[in-house]
């Protein structure tokens, strides 16, 4: 068997997620503003991620709710008390990788 | 939830910026003093950006940031707009990366005050640093491994033998106590096997990273968690690795990558 490669699809957004509003670099200098340097900064963008209703836009499946804890623990957030909302497939979320040869190789079913 | 009006908050203003992706190594050269980054002798790079605006590079030192021009930060309560801009922006980050190798990778949503000449100057007095870690980071890429349970598994253990026959033998309301205390061996007895495949995948994984990482798990379901900064060349040999962990009953192994390196970017 071929040897696990990494992927990059819509399930991986909650990487995204995290990523692009938690880590990055920052600039510490005057000439800079960012998200998150006040209180005032992002708070809305944190919701909209954060919120259990619209994760499910996402078009992400949740299997046992998995993903969506990701989101919003990505997120900064505490779960919401809710069950999965619908499950819903977008393709439109696939994300192009740079270098992965094969993205549709992924160990998650075996 | 209501749908951000494009035009909504502002909630830092400024009359011009430049809304940042990247910071990439590239040949020498400036743009030409005083000219759009169209003109002279700029890098040829486009691609749409966040709100499909034009993405563009400003170049100093050997160095090229790719910008659009804002005047605003990003702020909406809609996540379709939110999941939008973020992919969007990571987009282009990897269009970057394809282009120039492996970017330095700024956090979403951020803006330089000023126009194409406050970044170039950011560019030349932050010059070194940032040769410093693009020559660091030159081939590498974050990958982000987490290892789970599929369910729980059926543990083989005296005291939770003993506490079964308690509540069979038990009346109700002490069975509720007993019942319990047997969830809570189950607990330990579950952490006790978590930590064995974390420290399995951890003793794996670390020989291949230049840089390791812990991550908080994201639900009870993960037994471990680790952001990668590896070489691209090894991205097979660390999939072998994770191929072993996850050969192992009831675990699975989520690998994602190649990111730009989020994780291990630099405070500048």
């Amino acid at each position: 068997m071929d040897e696990t490669r990494p992927t990059r699809r819509q399930s991986d957004l909650a990487d995204v997620v995290e990523l692009l509003l938690d880590k990055g670099v920052v600039i510490n200098a005057d000439i800079a503003v960012t998200v998150g340097e006040t209180e005032l900064l992002g708070v809305k963008l944190r919701a909209a991620v954060a919120s259990f209703e619209t994760a499910a836009q996402y078009g992400m499946e949740f299997p046992d709710g998995t993903d969506v804890d990701r989101v919003e623990h990505a997120a900064g957030v505490e779960p919401l008390e809710d069950g999965p909302g619908e499950q819903v497939e977008l393709d439109e979320l696939e994300v192009e990788s740079p270098a992965a040869d094969d993205p549709e190789d992924e160990r998650d079913d075996d | 939830m209501s749908v951000e009006d494009a035009d909504g908050d502002r909630p830092a203003d400024f009359e011009t910026g430049r809304y940042l992706y990247c910071v990439v190594a590239v040949g020498d050269g400036d743009d030409a003093d005083g000219e759009s980054a169209a003109s002279g002798d700029a890098l040829a790079f486009d691609a749409d950006g966040v709100e499909g605006e034009s993405v563009y590079a400003i170049r100093a030192d050997g160095l090229a940031a790719l910008v659009h021009e804002t005047d605003s930060l990003y702020d909406a309560d809609d996540i379709t707009r939110v999941r939008e801009w973020l992919l969007d922006h990571q987009s282009v980050v990897d269009e970057a990366g394809e282009a120039f190798g492996t970017p330095l990778p700024f956090r979403f949503d951020t803006v330089v005050t000023g126009d194409d000449e406050a970044v170039r100057e950011w560019l030349r007095d932050a010059s070194d640093d940032l040769h410093a870690h693009l020559a660091d980071l030159a081939g590498h890429w974050e990958y982000r491994v987490e290892v789970a349970r599929t369910d729980d598994p059926e543990f083989e253990d005296d005291r939770l033998d003993e506490l079964a026959a308690e509540i069979e033998a038990a009346d109700e309301g002490r069975a509720f106590l007993l019942e319990k205390q047997r969830d809570r061996r189950r607990t330990e007895l579950r952490r006790a096997a978590d930590d064995d495949v974390a420290a399995d995948a951890r003793e794996r994984l670390r020989p291949l990273a230049w840089e390791f990482e812990e991550n908080d798990a994201a639900d009870e379901h993960v037994a471990a968690s680790f952001s990668l900064l590896a070489h691209e060349d090894d991205e097979g040999a660390i999939g072998e690795q994770l191929d072993a962990v996850a050969a192992r009953d009831g675990i699975e192994v989520r690998f994602t990558g190649p990111w730009p390196p989020y994780s291990f970017a630099p405070e500048l």
